[in-house]
């Protein structure tokens, strides 16, 4: 069936809004990162930049422990998304694949954990974290983010493979492979989208993390970006250029992710949404 | 036999003493200060002192007054507290309610014999027979413009609400607003409102019996005014915090800003001009030069219940407040941070720093303004722990936000402000 004129130029202009209404605030965010202060805070703001300076990333990097945060942030998105994954792959291939009572059931249960508000959780985990000598550690952090990433992933991860041909599965149990070897060698392969998707939302939700990264940590040198850089922009003064720089920086990590592999992630999402 | 025996006895003896006594005191600071160039100065000072107390050895943690309120408390309940923490008056008596305090009073008097704290600093942590932290820096609102944008609108710093009010229609043109004033659900909103109510003779919160005097004419007659500026306000000052305002003034898109400071935004962003810059005390309702602001007496706390701990904490206050080193300190933040302490406002260290020196003329008028000081829930002598939830929760704000973006009637909403602080003080 063939679109007319009209609905071409409809789905344009709705495309373009969109686009407009999620690009336009990252383009504000980085081009003005690069603007003298004047222009940054002039009356009437400029779309294309009317200046350019490095000052606010230099002043970013050398005044302040902004690379530290950022290292700490790459340390636990990066180890909480592997984790993540270590754990979530054989819960979602056991969920899908064996038959144990009450399988449903718990299923839909460690779902109410990913709908459980951290905040309620926070003091709590605190004084158990401190008994166990954990508060002020990275691994605490990394603890929470797995915690609270999990259900999700294993939820996901169930779909993923419940989308693989079940001929294929039976096709190598019947070659003899008990089902950690048809996990490893069959299913992983063949759902590698979808653990790249699982892997990019457990790296993005921990990287944004900050409710516990607030509270868990106390000591400066094991800050996360969130936290560390509302800490830099000040509170009764603010240095708008260095927060736009620190914005930018604090994506670039997020959008490489992507970039890697962003592909996989979009697969992941299709092939998890029809069975 | 004898001769080893002997030697290993003396030793030990020599080795007793070493292990008691030649370990450094660890003492750690707990700040708000976040912003890097705080941070740098405060370690500066802190490096001087370990270099000069060999036996004690201060570490800095900066934290942010987000979590604080949160964190703190859980941090002490689990021992893993700092010794020092810097504090405002609202949030030291959640602490002192928790037993985490001790009464600096002593120390605060030797203090005050050293260096003589503006009264008004002491009284906002002197309660229930105990003075709870020792006053480190003051911070005041005042009203900031530009000279000659008043003098291009022919226009005299306003003194009474009239004028004030009048200076910001006039100020409106030309896609500017006349008057800067947020009104989030938020501190900032909390403190701009209390300003005005305290400048029209509503600044006591509460009644000598610990009953609340909210619902008062006065402070109907500050929110109606309030609510009357609102209209030459920026559209989207419903959400602004400090930062919003002090952008609007530095862009000179607001005429006037009620602000802390904004020497630093205006120096490094805005390069506006020393000489244009104009601050003066918030008008009050009749006109009449009893002005009055709010203040925050910034302090620091002692949390430490370990002798040692606490002597080293002392002696790093003592060394804070020395006039070579307290000036230093304040200058953190050119013009954001006042002294507290009569020699402290005199100290070359303080006068000396060049932005200090080059906004002189403004930072003297901000400590005159400070001299009349008050902050809700600590006026009179009359506090009460209760102002602490009340204080956390923003009422002030609230109720404004009843009257700017609910439409409610000031005596409506001031009334139900004041069910609301019951609520929360039960």
């Amino acid at each position: 069936m063939k679109r007319t004129l009209g609905w071409n130029l409809a789905l344009a202009a709705g495309l373009g809004f969109f686009v407009a209404l999620v690009g336009l605030p990252f383009w504000w965010v980085v081009s003005g990162s690069f603007k003298l202060p004047r222009e940054i805070i002039a009356r009437v703001p400029t779309m294309f930049p009317q200046s350019f300076t490095w000052q606010h990333y230099d002043k970013l990097l050398s005044s302040s422990d902004y690379g530290t945060y950022l290292v700490n942030s790459l340390f636990v998105s990066g180890l909480s998304a592997v984790l993540t994954l270590l754990l979530a792959i054989p819960a979602g291939y056991a969920f899908f694949r064996l038959e144990f009572r009450g399988r449903e059931t718990w299923y839909r249960v460690i779902l109410l954990a990913y709908a459980f508000p951290s905040i309620v959780v926070l003091i709590p985990l605190f004084t158990m974290f401190a008994k166990a000598g954990l508060v002020d550690t990275r691994l605490a952090l990394i603890i929470v983010n797995v915690a609270f990433a999990l259900p999700f992933a294993i939820w996901m991860l169930r779909s993923f493979f419940g989308s693989i041909p079940r001929e294929i599965e039976e096709a190598a149990r019947l070659d003899g492979g008990p089902p950690l070897t048809v996990l490893r060698r069959i299913m992983i392969p063949l759902t590698a989208p979808g653990i790249a998707a699982v892997a990019i939302f457990a790296f993005v939700t921990s990287w944004t993390e900050y409710v516990f990264a607030s509270v868990m940590i106390l000591s400066d040198a094991k800050r996360t970006i969130p936290v560390g850089f509302s800490g830099i922009i000040g509170q009764y003064q603010v240095d708008w250029g260095l927060l736009l720089a620190g914005a930018s920086l604090a994506i670039l990590p997020v959008v490489i992710v992507f970039a890697l592999i962003g592909r996989w992630f979009v697969t992941g999402l299709t092939e998890g949404a029809v069975k | 036999m004898k001769t080893p025996m002997r030697m290993l006895l003396a030793g030990s003896m020599l080795a007793i003493p070493a292990q008691a006594f030649a370990a450094p005191v660890d003492v750690t600071l707990w700040h708000m200060e976040q912003p890097p160039h705080r941070v740098e100065r405060i370690q500066m000072l802190i490096d001087e002192f370990n270099a000069a107390n060999p036996d004690i050895t201060v570490s800095q943690e900066p934290q942010n007054w987000g979590e604080i309120y949160a964190k703190a408390p859980a941090a002490l309940a689990t021992g893993t507290g700092p010794d020092m923490l810097f504090a405002i008056p609202d949030f030291a008596p959640i602490l002192k309610e928790m037993g985490a305090l001790t009464s600096v009073a002593d120390f605060v008097s030797e203090l005050d014999a050293d260096h003589d704290f503006v009264d008004s600093t002491v009284e906002a942590y002197s309660y229930d027979d105990g003075v709870w932290a020792v006053p480190l820096y003051n911070m005041t609102l005042n009203l900031w413009y530009r000279k000659s944008v008043f003098e291009e609108a022919g226009i005299s710093v306003p003194t009474s609400w009239d004028e004030w009010r009048a200076a910001a229609e006039t100020l409106t043109a030309d896609g500017r607003f006349g008057m800067g004033l947020p009104a989030n659900k938020q501190l900032y909103t909390d403190q701009t409102v209390y300003s005005v109510m305290v400048n029209g003779g509503a600044s006591e919160l509460y009644n000598a019996d610990g009953t609340l005097r909210f619902d008062n004419p006065e402070t109907v007659a500050a929110y109606d005014f309030y609510n009357s500026m609102m209209e030459f306000s920026p559209p989207d000052a419903t959400s602004w915090t400090w930062g919003e305002a002090e952008a609007c003034f530095a862009s000179a898109s607001c005429g006037m800003v009620m602000q802390f400071t904004v020497i630093s935004t205006y120096e490094n962003q805005a390069e506006g001009d020393a000489a244009d810059l104009g601050v003066a005390a918030i008008p009050t309702r009749d006109g009449s030069d009893d002005n009055a602001t709010i203040a925050y007496a910034n302090a620091v706390m002692l949390l430490s219940q370990e002798d040692a701990e606490r002597e080293a904490s002392k002696a790093f206050i003592r060394f804070l407040l020395e006039p070579e080193n307290y000036g230093r300190f304040l200058n953190m933040e050119p013009g954001l941070f006042m002294p507290v302490t009569a020699d402290g406002a005199e100290a070359e260290s303080f006068w000396n720093d060049p932005v200090v020196q080059e906004y002189r003329d403004q930072i003297e008028t901000v400590i005159a303004n400070g001299q009349n000081g008050r902050l809700f829930g600590f006026t009179s002598g009359r506090v009460f722990p209760a102002i602490a939830a009340i204080s956390a929760q923003n009422v002030l704000a609230e109720t404004l936000q009843s009257v700017v973006v609910s439409d409610m009637e000031p005596a409506e909403a001031v009334t139900a402000g004041q069910a609301r602080m019951e609520d929360l003080s039960r």
